[in-house]
């Protein structure tokens, strides 16, 4: 059938959708170890209601929900995407688990932008929950993270997340120089970012001596290096710019997201030290945003151990002196581009499938200055990254949120 | 709160992996040469980074030099280079001694097939 000449002008008169993705909601639980008879269930449902009480929205507006969840091993609930659904009320919407390692929150917010953009959906509730300190023994933690690398390989050799980790940061360090009064000024730094949120995991300021003094558990990664497993939940709702309630219009949006991946084998890479797939990941979510790295004015940086703080800021295009730039105070809570004012994972902590989510809520609290008051700068950066992997940098995924206009 | 104790008894194949892992059993690094290139992997890769599928199966010498070693409380482990390996390896250090710069694969004692280099004098019969 051929279009007329009125149906054509009737077809361009539609006002087009706002391609605009706006954070309408935004929402935190507590992450730490859980002791009071509360499960992830708990933590998901309060996330969710504060989240969809911040955007103005009711659970008849969710056109579609995203679960970051990264393992049953730590719920012993398969599929759990359907269950938080319905316990959110959401029975009849299409509600999508997501799964990427440590970057499964991230891979979530993705899956909700691309569901957005592609006209799929107006608003869609983005979750992150894990149980991830609470359900298993750190033995058992331990055994099941050695099968988050290649199973046959890595897994079987029992080596450990952090022995990984640590194997990585030594190439890189031999490139970069970077010695343990770097590691020691990260741990130190997201520590006292994470003694002023309410809540963070680890509510303390390690001194530079009890940093040194921990015990080691990979060379050089010790104790007080490495970021803890925690209990909470996150979530967002994304919202399409032309039905936004009106009280959320001035609220930051979506402005790139990027993802990457890197051979699942360490020894396999170009160079081990490199976190490859951060750089791809990023220059895809610059080119969408129309930005380059300079532009960013806070990040939150994928910081399971302070090595990889210091990777992933030369991966993300941040800086090339990382040592020089970390101890002079660009990252610091005061610097040109503060870096984890949550914590980190290493001082907020670390509830694996949340963890994406969270810092991507962060980032939305922090553009619209309603973070945590201590932690609040008074100046509001124009764009801020929310940075996320999986392995070691194997899967990375990054999305940078644009300041709104009230 | 509920305690539960879940025991899961895994029959796992190895399928086109069969000769790498029949390898470490025995102590022996089965490497995979890319037919179109000829870059040797190991672990083995099954697709090369050429993006070649065909490969042929090789026996390297299981001597291995020691780039990186992280050891502590999580045990001694090494990134190596196997000679006649284009990559590298994450391997476990099993008793490989202080300071030595080399080592050779050994044969995979426990139920689990694992990569682990450990003093040249320890190497299982060829
Ligand atoms: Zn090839």
């Amino acid at each position: 059938m051929y279009l007329t000449a009125d149906a054509v002008e009737w077809t361009l008169a539609q006002p087009m959708p706002d391609p605009s993705i706006v954070v309408t909601g935004a929402s935190l639980t507590p992450f730490n170890r859980r002791k009071d008879g509360s499960g992830f269930r708990d933590w998901a449902f309060e996330a969710f209601t504060s989240a969809l009480a911040m955007s103005g929205l009711v659970p008849g507006d969710i056109d579609e929900m995203y679960l970051a969840s990264e393992s049953d091993f730590f719920s012993l609930q398969l599929n759990p995407a359907s269950i938080l659904a319905s316990e959110f009320g959401l029975h009849d919407i299409a509600a999508t688990r997501c799964e990427g390692g440590g970057a499964s929150g991230q891979i979530a917010v993705h899956a909700a932008v691309r569901a957005i953009s592609s006209a799929a959906a107006r608003h869609v509730l983005v979750v992150g929950v894990d149980p991830s300190a609470s359900s298993l023994s750190g033995d058992a933690m331990r055994e099941l993270y050695g099968f988050s690398f290649d199973a046959w390989t890595d897994g079987m050799n029992g080596v450990t997340a952090t022995a990984l980790y640590a194997l990585s940061y030594l190439a890189f360090a031999a490139r970069y120089g970077t010695t343990d009064a770097d590691l020691a000024h990260v741990t130190h730094q997201n520590r006292t970012n994470a003694g002023r949120n309410p809540g963070a995991h680890l509510r303390r300021s390690d001194s530079l001596a009890e940093i040194a003094e921990s015990p080691i558990i990979s060379n050089p990664y010790r104790r007080l290096h490495c970021a803890p497993l925690s209990d909470g939940a996150a979530a967002l709702i994304l919202s399409r710019g032309d039905v936004v309630p009106p009280a959320r219009r001035g609220a930051s949006r979506v402005a790139g997201i990027g993802a990457s991946g890197d051979h699942m084998h360490l020894g396999a890479r170009r160079d081990p030290g490199m976190f490859q797939a951060k750089t791809r990941a990023m220059q895809r979510a610059c080119a969408d945003a129309g930005v380059t790295p300079d532009r960013i004015g806070l990040a939150e940086v994928y910081d399971a151990y302070a090595g990889a703080q210091l990777q992933g800021l030369v991966g993300l295009g941040l800086t090339e002196k990382p040592g020089r730039d970390t101890a002079s105070g660009v990252f610091a809570a005061d610097g040109r581009c503060p870096v984890n004012l949550s914590g980190g994972l290493m001082g907020q902590g670390a509830p694996v499938g949340a963890t994406g989510v969270a810092q991507t809520a962060t980032c939305a609290l922090l553009l619209e200055g309603r973070y945590h008051a201590e932690l609040q700068p008074d100046r509001l950066p124009d764009y801020a990254l929310a940075d996320t992997h999986g392995g070691i940098c194997t899967t990375a995924a990054v999305t940078i949120l644009q300041r709104g206009r009230a | 709160m509920v305690s539960h104790r879940l025991t899961l008894d895994y029959d796992l194949h190895p399928g086109w992996l069969a000769p790498f892992v029949e390898g470490l059993v025995a102590g022996r690094a089965m490497a995979r040469a890319c037919t179109a290139c000829a870059r040797t992997s190991f672990p083995p890769q099954r697709t090369c980074d050429c993006g070649e599928t065909s490969a042929d199966w090789v026996a390297l010498s299981g001597l291995a030099e020691v780039r990186f070693r992280t050891r502590g409380a999580d045990g001694d482990f090494g990134l190596v280079a196997f000679e006649g390996a284009d990559t590298l390896a994450v391997v476990a250090l099993d008793g490989l001694s202080d300071g030595a710069k080399t080592g050779h694969i050994l044969a995979s004692g426990g139920p689990l097939a694992r990569m682990a280099v450990g003093d040249l004098e320890n190497r299982a019969a060829p």
